[in-house]
Parts: structure tokens; sequence; C-alpha cells
């Protein structure tokens, strides 16, 4: 019968979405682990980061292969078909955010169990994460209430980081001048340019959310299009 | 008795009981004995006038007039030329009224005005109307009356057409009907009128059916009896119908064996079987072509 | 830019602040839409020229409204999909456009009917004229019991269109994609053919008289998957030079070849005694399909409805 069949999908669908959005919840995890691998220099922990990685992986292959077979199957369309678009793309920012938190776990050792160098550096970078992981969180939640107006708010807080990579970059620079401290400095940029990447996939989730609700793709900041950049929804 | 009964296990399929497998043999008998009660009479029948009549049979038989002094040498070559002449007439007369109307009442009528649905009706009560009736009806209009042709093969063959109209008209609409509504619908959307539809579709459709039709109202009609006595025909004519219809007299074979049957000279009696055995022929080979004619044409939709 | 027939204010409105971008698409958003369209045989929509003009058109058995206010444009050399649950009028609708309404007496037509900007209905037209511009391919395949040479030649001949009936026939067959299949035997019955078959001679017949637009009634539902592909391949091919509308059931039929897709819905009327259909949305058919205006019809395509 019809009814059944469609509830069915409309089931299946749901799944698919809980298991994505569940994949950030395992980012989120990770990404608490792996910073807190910086903060100690943890090299136990930081090879836990890495194995666990696997997870997230996995949950990435579940969602690709459960929206394979709905496309197969059952040829959803219209809004449907956009949640499942929009699905691929979020499990597949997941992914990449998983694996950012493995690069930043693989910091750790090579920067060895030294002490940390510079306290101003440090804190920008737990600054950072922080809102790195308050961004995961907030772009989970976007997607599943549908909320477009979370969603572009999602790109002040992101703009925050970048501003951040942006202070510890001079820092790292200003540090330099040590050689000690350069090597130490380096690898501290390299973390920021995860957490960085990190907030950029959480964007990507927010536009992927103001997809499925409009029906059409935007990017909230363009680089080479400023002028397109959405205003957050007034009061 | 069997494990089944003992509710130990079921069979896969109920089996007949002994009382179905006796009421059909039963109903089954019922039947057969119905059929061969017919069956029976009419091979009674048969086997007598073939009896009877199969010596008389002869290509002088069928060329000779009939004679009242000399019955040995009659024939009946007048009534059998009469009653082909009437099967022709009659139906040049039925086709084309008949199909007229079918294709009227079929494609142009609307169901809905009074006088067609009374059209409707009637036409199935006239096929009811004893044939002595349209006896009476073609002495009075035809033979006398409106059109006063006086009793010539003309007006026989329109009071026999008359009788058997209605059946070709039933017929014909069943065969026009039998046309599905998509063979017309692709006819008129791909810009044909109602009449091309009519002309180039439905009725070469139909027509297997139609020739079928009247074959068999034609059947009916060479076996009537009352009417052509009605109307005039003869039971004894010394020579072979005019070819102008509307002039001379003229017999028929059921008249023949009407008269054949009553005369008290056993020899003349003996013609009788003769001339049914003739007109069982050409009903038979009348039948036979209906039959060869709906089997090879047949339109299966 | 779209032709959104009963959009609410209220769904537009939802529509442009939702994305918190400004309402009007960009050129980008255009250029890219463009695009798109090109690559499926759509032309832009400033370039589309309508040979069909439906305004307020309503079609009536025995006093009894079976569909009502339908009002849209339907373009030339596109082919346009009505779809919508049963009842819904889409087949009363289309056979409004070659007159065959007229073939029921119980059947009234009301609202104008534009063919080339003229009125379809109007006292001078001859509706055999309509009909030879104006060709139909039923649902269930009806060739005659003919010859497929006189099948096809059948229009023609009623017609008394001149030339040479051979080449007709063959151009007609070729057209249709049956050619090379039934070249050998053209004297034989059509009802030998398989229904896939019968099917694209029901079309190449239609293609006889040289109509300007065919007409599908729902023209696969009786077919098996590959001959419905090759009716849709035909269709594709026949869009260069004809204009197609087809009714479907089958909603990825639509999604698959149409450029355009109305949506029809049944509702019950004010008096609350009959049950009247009508469009609910006219759009290109990948937005019906990826980003629909109106609930029902995404109700509809996403399978939760009819």
């Amino acid at each position: 019968m019809p009814d059944s069949n469609r509830q069915q999908f409309q089931e299946e669908l749901r799944g698919l979405e809980v298991s994505a959005l569940g994949g950030l919840e395992l980012v989120a995890g990770s990404l608490d682990r792996a910073l807190e691998t910086v903060q100690e220099r943890d090299i136990e922990l930081a090879s836990m980061v890495i194995a666990d990685d696997d997870r997230i992986d996995g949950r990435y292959l579940e969602v690709h292969q459960g929206i394979l077979s709905l496309l197969a199957l059952q040829a959803p369309v219209a809004g449907d078909l956009r949640v499942v678009a929009a699905l691929l793309h979020v499990i597949k920012h997941v992914e990449r955010m998983g694996d950012q938190c493995v690069n930043m776990a693989k910091m750790v050792p090579l920067a060895g169990h030294d002490p940390p160098k510079d306290e101003e550096l440090l804190q920008n970078i737990g600054r950072m994460g922080e809102l790195a992981r308050s961004l995961v969180i907030q772009s989970g939640q976007a997607f599943e209430r549908r909320d477009v107006g979370l969603a572009v708010d999602l790109v002040r807080q992101d703009d925050e980081i970048d501003r951040l990579n942006k202070a510890c970059f001079r820092r790292a620079l200003e540090i330099g001048d040590d050689p000690d401290e350069r090597e130490w400095a380096m690898h501290m940029m390299l973390i920021a340019r995860c957490l960085e990447r990190i907030g950029d996939n959480c964007v990507d989730i927010g536009e992927q959310t103001a997809f499925v609700v409009t029906g059409l793709f935007r990017e909230f900041e363009d680089a080479s299009h400023p002028e397109l950049a959405p205003q957050p929804p007034g009061a | 008795m069997s494990v089944a009964e003992a509710g130990v296990t079921r069979k896969a399929v109920e089996r007949t009981t002994r009382g179905q497998q006796v009421r059909e043999l039963g109903f089954r008998a019922a039947l057969l004995f119905s059929l061969s009660f017919g069956f029976l009479a009419l091979a009674v029948l048969l086997i007598d006038v073939i009896l009877d009549g199969a010596s008389l049979i002869s290509y002088d038989f069928l060329t000779r007039f009939p004679s009242q002094i000399f019955p040995e040498r009659s024939g009946i070559s007048s009534a059998l030329q009469g009653t082909l002449y009437l099967m022709v007439l009659t139906a040049v007369f039925i086709v084309p009224v008949g199909l007229a109307t079918a294709v009227y009442l079929e494609e142009y009528a609307d169901r809905e005005r009074w006088w067609n649905q009374l059209v409707e009706v009637n036409i199935q009560n006239l096929a009811a109307v004893p044939s002595i009736v349209y006896g009476i009806l073609g002495l009075t209009f035809i033979v006398r009356g409106a059109l006063d042709l006086g009793a010539v093969l003309l007006a026989g063959a329109l009071t026999l057409g008359l009788l058997v109209l209605p059946v070709v008209i039933v017929v014909a609409r069943e065969a026009i009907r039998a046309v599905p509504s998509s063979i017309r619908e692709g006819s008129m959307a791909l810009g044909a009128t109602q009449w091309q539809t009519i002309w180039k579709q439905t009725l070469p459709g139909a027509l297997p059916g139609i020739a079928t039709g009247v074959i068999l109202a034609l059947s009916r009609a060479i076996g009537e009896t009352a009417p052509l006595i009605l109307v005039g025909a003869i039971a004894f004519v010394p020579f072979n119908p005019d070819p102008n219809p509307a002039e001379g007299q003229y017999s028929a074979i059921p008249i023949t064996i009407l008269s054949s049957v009553s005369n008290p000279d056993r020899d003349v009696q003996a013609l009788a079987s003769g001339a049914i055995i003739v007109l069982l022929a050409i009903l038979l080979v009348m039948n036979a072509g209906a039959v060869y004619l709906r089997n090879r044409y047949e339109q299966k939709w | 830019m779209q032709e959104n027939v009963t959009q609410d204010p209220e769904e537009r409105q939802r529509d442009a602040s939702a994305s918190g971008a400004p309402a009007v698409p960009s050129t980008r958003d255009g250029q890219v839409q463009t695009q798109a369209l090109e690559a499926k045989g759509q032309k832009a929509t400033g370039e589309r020229k309508p040979i069909f003009g439906l305004e307020k058109v309503g079609v009536a058995y025995g006093g009894v409204p079976a569909v009502r206010e339908v009002d849209f444009p339907i373009y030339q050399h596109q082919i346009t999909a009505l779809i919508g649950p049963s009842g819904c009028g889409k087949s009363t609708l289309i056979r409004c456009l070659n007159r065959m309404n007229d073939l029921i007496p119980a059947a009234k037509v009301t609202g104008k009917v534009n063919y080339h900007g003229e009125d379809l209905y109007g006292s001078d037209v001859d509706p055999v004229q309509v009909r030879k511009r104006i060709g139909m391919v039923f649902q269930k395949p009806n060739p005659f019991p003919k010859s497929i040479y006189d099948n096809i030649a059948f229009g023609p001949r009623v017609l008394g269109q001149k030339g040479d009936m051979d080449e007709i026939v063959e151009s007609a067959l070729r057209r249709g994609a049956l050619w090379d299949e039934v070249k050998d035997r053209l004297k034989t019955n059509a009802f030998g053919m398989s229904g896939g078959q019968q099917q694209r001679l029901c079309i190449a017949r239609a293609l006889a008289t040289d109509p300007d637009v065919i007409l599908m009634d729902e023209p696969c539902s009786a077919l098996d998957p590959i001959s419905t592909g090759r009716i849709e391949d035909l269709m594709l091919e026949l869009r260069e030079n004809y204009s197609i509308v087809i009714v479907t059931h089958n909603m990825q039929q639509a999604a698959r070849v149409s450029n355009m897709t109305a949506f029809f819905t049944v509702e019950l009327d004010e008096d609350e005694k009959h049950r009247t259909g009508r469009v609910v949305e006219y759009d290109d058919t990948e937005k019906i399909f990826t980003n629909p205006s109106d609930d029902r019809t995404e109700a509809y395509v996403t399978g939760k409805v009819g």
C-alpha cells in the first residue's frame, strides 16, 4: 500500500538524518579530546583520537550507503530530495571535521613534551576550540530544526574564529624569532588552521540547512561576492 | 479412517465428496437427456422425410414444372425459382433498410429523445409478432391498399422483408456496437467526419457480424408459409416466375409443401418430402455459409 | 520569471525571507539556471513562444463541472506534462485542445482556448481541420483492423491530402521510429504487432496528417517498461518539430521527459456537492520536482497524498 511504503520511506529518511547529525556529536567528542590533547600534551589521548576516527569514517559510509539506497529505490523528489542531497554534503563535512581532529591530535607527539611556550597563542587556540565546538553543535541544531536564522548565525562565530586565526598567525610570527619557539609556534599554527577549517565546515552545513528550506543554494560568505552576504534576520 | 480424520494432519487440498460427485454426474446426465430429446425428435423427422423423398430428387425434379395430371412427372422448378428469387429480392430490400436503421439508431440518434426510445422498444416487439400478422399487413397495404402491387413476387419479397427486418436491425446493431469506441475515437481524432468514420471503420468492422445476421434472417424468411399464402403466392404454377417481379403469379417451396401434403393423392404427397429435402438443403447451405463467414472473418477486438 | 498560478502572497514571503538573502535571484543564479535548462532542450523563459493559450477554461458534463478555471499557456516545441490524482480533469482538459469533447453531447466547454492566437471554438472553425493540426494518441493503443499501411494512410486519405501515399506513409513511419521494423511487412495486419509497436504505430498515424501538436493521454500506461522507454525517447526526438502535451500518472515519466509541468488537484466545491479539478501550479518541471511553490504540489510529488 502506498501509505505504508511512504511511511517507511519517511522513517528511513529520518533515520539517515539522525545518523548524519549524530556524526556531529562524534565530531564534538573528538574535538574535545583533541583540544585536551593539545593542552595536556597527552600522547595516549592523541592516539585514542586517531583511532576513534574510524567511528566517524564508519558513520560516513553508513549514511552514504543509506542515501544511495534511498535514491535508487525510492526516487525522492522536491523537499525529500533536497534533504537527501544536503545529507550527502553534511556527512562529508562530518568526515572532514573528523579528519581535522585527527590532524590536530597528530601534532602533539611532534610538538614534544616541552611546556607550552606562549600563553597568548595557547589562549587563542583554546578560545578557537570553544568556538569550534559551539559551531559543531549549533550547525547540527540548525539543520535538525530547519532553522535558517540559526544557520546564518554560524557565520558570526566563524568570523570570530577567522579573526583569532589571523591573530595566531601574527603572534606566531612575533615569537618565531626564537628558534626553539619557532617550531612549536608552527605546530600551533597548524592546529589553529585545523580549527579554522572546522569552522568553515560548520558554516557549509549551515548553507545546506538554508538550501533544504529555501531550495536555493547560496554561499553565506563568498570571498568573490561579498555583497551577497546574508544579513542576520532582524529582531 | 484416514490420517486427516484423526486430526493429526490436514490434507493440503480438500477432496471432493462422494455426494458432490454424484450430483455433478446427475446434472450432466439431465442435460444430455434434455438435449437428446430435441435431437431425437428432429432426427426422427429428418429420417422419415429422407426415406420418403430421397428417391424423388433428380435433375428432372428440380427443373420440371408441377403437374396435377402426371404427378410422377412433377417437379418443383417454379417453386424453387420462386423461392430463390424471393430471397434475392428480400435481401436487396432488408440490407440497405436494416443497415440504415441500425446505423441511425447506433450512431446518430440521441438516446434521450422519446421518439428514439419508442423506436428502440418497438423493434424488439416487432421481432416477436406472429408471421401471419405480417401476411395481413402485406395483403392490406402492399398487395392492395397503398402500394396496390397485386399478388406479385415483389409483394411477397416486401412482406417477408418486413417480417425479418427487425432481426436484421437487431443483429446489425449488435455488430455495430461491438466495434469498440476506441476505433471511432481514433478515427475522429485523425480528422475523419462521423460519416467517414462509419463508412470506413465502423461498417467494415461490423460487416462479418452483419453478413451473418442477414443470412440468418433470410434463412428464417425462406421457410415462412403463412404470410406468403396471404399475399397470394400460388401453390400450382406451371411456369417460372416472371423476371419482372412486379408482374405475374409465382410460387414458393413452402407453399408447395403445404399444398402437396394436403392433397389426397399419395403421389402428390410424396412431392412434399422431396420439396422438404430441397428446402432443408438450401437452409443447410445458407447456415453453413453463415458459420463459415463468422469463423473466417469474425473480428476479435 | 516563474508562472506560479496560485501562490499565496504568504508563500512568496516565506520564500523571500527564509534565506535571509535578497528575494530577487542574482544574475549568477539566473545564469546557472539557464544553462541547466538549456541542457534539457528548454529555451530560457524569454525565448519560449506559446502555442496554446488557455483562459479560464472549464468543462462540465451535464452541468456538473469536471474541471474549471484552467489558465496557463502551453509553449511550442516543448513537452508539457499534466499530472495530478485521479479525477482531477487532466484527460478532460487535454481533450479540449483538439475538440474531442465535441463528441460527448453532455460536455460543455467554457472559457477560451486559443491556438496560435485564434479561438479554437470559434463559430467558423472546422473541428476536422483542428484535428488535422492537433493529433491525439490514446491510453490503450487503438490501431485499426487494417494493414499497417492502411492505418497510416487513413488520416491523409480522409483528409484528401495530396501527394504520393507511399512517401507519406514512409515519412510518417520514419518519424515515428518504426520504419525499420515494419518496412518489410507494411501490408500485414496491424493487430499482429506488439503493444509497444502498436502505440508507436498510433503515434506515426497521428504524424501522417502533418500536425503541429501531438496530445498524448497516458500513452505508456498500458505498456511494459522497455516500450515505455522507447516511446519516451521518441517523444524527445519529436519535440524538435512538434509540441507535445502529455497526461501522465507516472511522475517519474513527467520528470524525465517534460519541460513544463502543470499539477492538477481535485477539490470539493464551495457548495460542497461536487468535486472539481483545477490547476494548482504550472512551472518548469525542474522546479516542480526540486522546489515546488505550493504545499499541495509538494505533498503530491513526494507521494504523501494522492
